[in-house]
């Protein structure tokens, strides 16, 4: 009995705590994915940043390109020498905000919602609308969204060589766990 | 007699142009333990070459084996498995992630480790996002 409501104090006081401020996650989990007949690629980053706004609702990853790591070493190399061009494009960047933003929301989990923003990859900017989900899970405040996108409107050029063992769009994963962000 | 050689000799250069092409289509991840550090620094010091000049600081280490010692203060497991070493300062220090295959096979190492220690590690620099991230890394045993 004491300890459920230990438990219960200590949610109410994490639902207290998630109303406001800003949060962070400094290993957010990042994933894309495209799926051909020829071969599946999986390049995964546990290692972008993102500071979400509770006041506002503005979120901000970041993303250094090289911390994605795939299956093959080889694959790995095209990806940030032919495509990416990751030495000269070091960074990728989204900032955005969610569409009808509520406080109450933090205290999901809430699924459906939007987020419009500015995705900067490859050099190129593009306003993109995401779908995602926001609230508790375990206690902790989550983000994740699941989107496509098209390399060739980044500027990526794929060699028709190649072109059919990547998929033509790719499925971006995303996946944060914030902790309260004292500055 | 000729057409025989050639046809051996078009079929051999085949086969290796194959295996060449096969070797570095498998060709694995670089083991970042029998890799020697183009850099040995102090934790603090790497920090600071970083928050003085980011972009001449990704320059010089950035993509390459870096071996740091500097003072942990948080070692934390990601929701997927990952074991995370951050090293002088958890929001704006060197967050170092461990090779998996490497962690599997020196578990105890990893569990003996205390905040407060000293500890040295061996990665691969990927550049200054808040902190600095260092993956793959090991942990150096001395």
């Amino acid at each position: 009995m004491l300890k459920n409501l230990f438990i219960l104090i200590l949610l109410f006081a994490s639902v207290c705590v998630f109303g406001q401020g800003k949060f962070i996650a400094k290993n957010a989990y990042i994933s894309f994915y495209s799926s051909t007949p020829m071969e599946d690629i999986l390049g995964e980053s546990n290692e972008s940043v993102t500071i979400l706004d509770a006041e506002k609702g503005e979120v901000i990853f970041q993303a250094i390109m090289t911390t994605f790591h795939f299956k093959r070493a080889l694959m790995e190399e095209h990806f940030n020498e032919n495509y990416m061009e990751s030495a000269k494009f070091p960074k990728a960047k989204f900032k955005g905000t969610i569409e009808g933003f509520k406080k109450e929301m933090l205290k999901g989990p809430v699924s459906g919602i939007k987020i419009t923003g500015v995705l900067s990859v490859h050099g190129v900017d593009k306003t993109i609308t995401v779908p995602g989900t926001i609230g508790l899970e375990d206690g902790k405040l989550v983000g994740t969204s699941k989107f496509k996108v098209i390399p060739e409107d980044y500027g990526i050029t794929i060699p028709s060589v190649v072109r059919d063992k990547i998929g033509k769009e790719m499925e971006i994963t995303v996946k944060a766990s914030y902790l309260p962000y004292n500055q | 007699m000729k057409i025989k050689y050639s046809v051996i000799l078009v079929l051999a250069i085949v086969v290796i142009c194959a295996g060449i092409g096969l070797k570095m289509f498998f060709k694995p991840h670089a083991d970042i333990n029998k890799l020697e550090a183009k850099f040995k620094v102090e934790a603090i010091i790497l920090i600071a070459e970083f928050q003085k000049d980011e972009n001449a600081a990704t320059l010089k280490y950035s993509e390459k084996p870096i071996e740091i010692s500097g003072k942990l203060v948080a070692k934390n497991k990601l929701p997927n498995g990952i074991q995370v070493l951050v090293l002088e300062n958890e929001m704006e220090g060197i967050s170092c992630q461990l090779d998996s295959s490497w962690v599997s096979s020196n578990k105890p190492a990893i569990e003996g480790l205390q905040n407060g220690q000293t500890i040295t590690v061996k990665g691969i620099c990927k550049g200054y996002l808040m902190e600095i991230k260092v993956s793959p890394a090991v942990l150096v045993i001395k």
